[in-house]
């Protein structure tokens, strides 16, 4: 493995996720966030080399939204830029291998969209291609369902064990300020709601959710000079799959397992139990157990705790959900997670996701300490 | 089974209808802009730190990245900064061409907005030139950016280049 | 590749799929291998019969997205001769329905198949 800039995540600000913010528009969302990350970190703009961002114009009806942002990044005077139309963790990803080149320091990473302007079931039918499966309409919850459905048979699962794991996921989301959902509910009540797309109940899914983030990346260097206790990144890697559902086997995530191999590999870890957080962008227990599984971990056990956050299961923006993953990881490892923090927490691994049925996984690997010497 | 394949001349479109629905939020910053244009008050945003004002309003100058919490009312008349003659059709529009779309800079703002000039010929409309806003009657204007119709020349002496330089 | 396959649904009521480095035979083909890139090979017809490898029951279907209006499910089936599976859509008989399911392609008649993927109107169970 050669020896990489150790680079750090080193503010995180995010707006709670709601299921419509009535009062502010995405733009005004995002603000609030960059101030606040700025504001956490002791900088202004100026101490900020790069920026990237994720968001989909699709999802939010404007066609290159994403130029608006720009004016609330903090872009001036001009900076470099990148926009990806996908979840924000990629650009998390890419400031990330940015950095590595050498010739820029820090970062600025945002993910922002109002999901509830839009009907997302639409929108993302179209992120299929337009002759065999959009023509079809599929829609994220039914690829979802049909995931679910290969991996209950091969698997054996259950409705119980969906159940059982979404109440879970909801427990802890109570103890999250910024998670949408607050309510516990228990396993025979969320087995009791309707379903959404079967074998997926609507107990089992997040609601629509929209929020606005923003996450700073720094060098060594300069990171312990911007947080007292940088989350430091000791592995990253990212892997896609096939945009043909049927061309790989749903009820399992090949890509999520090289990425973690890859990642852990980086860290020079042997094994993704050796971590005491990881944060998983699993937007149906199917796909947490999928990951789980993928990546080496017991999706019940209790260390590594799992999605402590309450994961997406609690709050699900798009574009975005998988950079709160990061975010939620800097915040255990930096000890800013208050009700939901890990005790002793010193190494997380977080997982962003985008497409239908876990297509693109990218994998970070946290510690508190730096990797390279 | 046949290795012939399938029929030479292959189907050459698939055509799909895209059904795609949206409710933007207008916000609580956005609405004060809209609601005052019922009064016939064209409202910007002041920057905190540099007191430039931004017409529509935005929340934070993207130049000096301070909030712009301050609204304040600027004028319904200003300079045309540039203009263009349109001589094509757009589709949903229903102007007679040739027209002008103009930019103009508000009396008070620091940067232009877009504009139709009407009631003068294309070819008189010049850099410089003052116009006014032409506002729905009363009791029709709806708080959007439609209750303005369009401007007009005010026939007032031209603006000299140098005091709109910096709002092009 | 994707017009000519289509062309097969359209004027022969016939299923054809791609010879493919690293995933066999693909159907619906693509024209290349989506693993590693090279040129799909010969074409291989494929029966219109498989196996039902996941099912996603939708009760309330959404207007304007879905193929129709009353309760319906997506399935991915493995058509017979092939190595990749389909996703399609069964109406009928849903309560018989499950992985591992042996279904059969429903034609659009004739008048109502224009080329694209819908021209198979469902599939339905035969066991």
């Amino acid at each position: 493995m050669p020896k990489l800039r150790n680079v750090a995540v080193v503010g995180f600000a995010q707006a709670p996720i709601v299921a419509r913010d009535e009062h502010r528009i995405a733009t005004e969302m995002l603000y609030e966030q960059v101030r606040a990350a700025l504001a956490q970190c002791g900088v202004e703009r100026e101490a900020i080399d790069y920026q990237a961002a994720g968001s989909a114009d699709y999802l939010d009806g404007r066609p290159f939204g994403f130029v608006a942002a720009l004016d609330v990044m903090g872009s001036w005077p001009a900076k470099a830029d990148l926009h990806l139309e996908m979840d924000a963790s990629f650009a998390a990803y890419y400031a990330w291998l940015r950095i590595q080149t050498g010739d820029s320091d820090t970062a600025l990473v945002c993910g922002y969209g109002k999901t509830s302007e839009g009907e997302p079931e639409r929108v993302l039918n179209l992120q299929l291609d337009p002759y065999y499966q959009a023509a079809i309409g599929l829609d994220p919850t039914s690829t979802a369902a049909l995931q679910a459905s290969a991996w209950m048979a091969r698997t054996g699962a259950t409705d119980r064990d969906l159940a059982a794991l979404a109440a879970r996921r909801r427990a802890a989301g109570a103890r999250n300020p910024d998670a949408q959902l607050h309510d516990p509910a228990s396993a025979e009540d969320l087995a009791q709601t309707p379903w959404a797309v079967e074998p997926l109940r609507r107990g089992y899914l997040p609601p629509v959710g929209e929020s606005a983030v923003c996450l700073v990346l720094a060098a060594e260097g300069k990171a312990e000079k911007m947080c007292d206790r940088p989350a430091w990144i000791r592995g990253v890697d990212q892997r896609i799959e096939l945009q043909t559902l049927g061309g790989r086997d749903l009820s399992r995530s090949a890509g999520a397992k090289l990425a973690t191999e890859r990642a852990l590999a980086m860290a020079g870890l042997a094994r993704a139990a050796e971590v005491d957080v990881v944060e998983l962008c699993a937007t149906t227990p199917a796909e947490e157990c999928i990951l789980c599984e993928a990546m080496g971990l017991d999706a019940a056990g209790a260390r590594p705790a799992i999605n402590p956050s309450g994961g997406p299961l609690a709050g699900n923006p798009l574009m975005m959900t998988g950079l709160i993953r990061l975010g939620e990881a800097f915040r255990q490892l930096a000890g800013r997670a208050d009700g939901h923090g890990v005790a002793g927490a010193r190494r997380a691994i977080a997982h962003g996701a985008q497409g239908h049925c876990l297509q693109h996984n990218v994998v970070w690997v946290l510690g508190d300490e730096r990797r390279w010497t | 089974m046949s290795t012939s394949g399938p029929p030479k001349e292959p189907v050459k479109y698939v055509e799909k209808q895209l059904h795609l629905p949206y409710c933007y939020v207008a916000g609580d910053y956005k609405v004060r802009y809209l609601a005052a244009l019922k009064d016939k008050t064209i409202l910007g945003s002041k920057c905190s730190r540099t007191g430039k004002v931004f017409v529509p309003p935005i929340v934070a100058s993207p130049e000096s990245f301070a909030p712009c919490d301050e609204l304040i009312p600027v004028a319904d008349r200003g300079v045309v900064t540039t203009f263009c003659i349109v001589n094509i059709p757009v589709i949903g529009r229903s102007i007679e061409l040739p027209y002008v779309a103009a930019s103009v800079a508000l009396d008070g703002a620091d940067i232009s907005i877009y504009a139709l000039i009407q009631e003068c010929a294309p070819a008189d409309v010049r850099m410089g030139m003052r116009v006014e806003a032409v506002w729905k009657p009363d009791g029709e204007r709806q708080g959007s950016h439609e209750d303005i119709i369009h401007f007009r020349p005010t026939g007032e002496p031209d603006a000299p280049l140098a005091s709109f330089m910096h709002r092009l | 590749m994707i017009g000519r396959f289509l062309a097969g649904l359209k004027e022969d009521k016939r299923i054809w799929g791609q010879r493919v480095a690293g995933q066999g035979v693909v159907v619906p083909p693509v024209g290349y291998s989506e693993t590693d890139g090279s040129a799909g090979g010969d074409w291989v017809e494929v029966k219109p019969t498989g196996v039902v490898t996941a099912v996603a029951r939708v009760h309330r279907p959404i207007p304007h997205l879905h193929p129709c209006a009353e309760p319906f499910a997506f399935v991915l089936v493995k058509l017979d001769g092939a190595d990749t599976a389909l996703a399609h859509v069964v109406r009928d008989h849903l309560e018989q329905l499950r992985i591992g399911s042996r279904v059969e392609a429903v034609w659009a008649p004739d008048a109502e198949r224009h080329g694209s993927i819908r021209d198979i109107a469902c599939f339905r169970v035969i066991s």
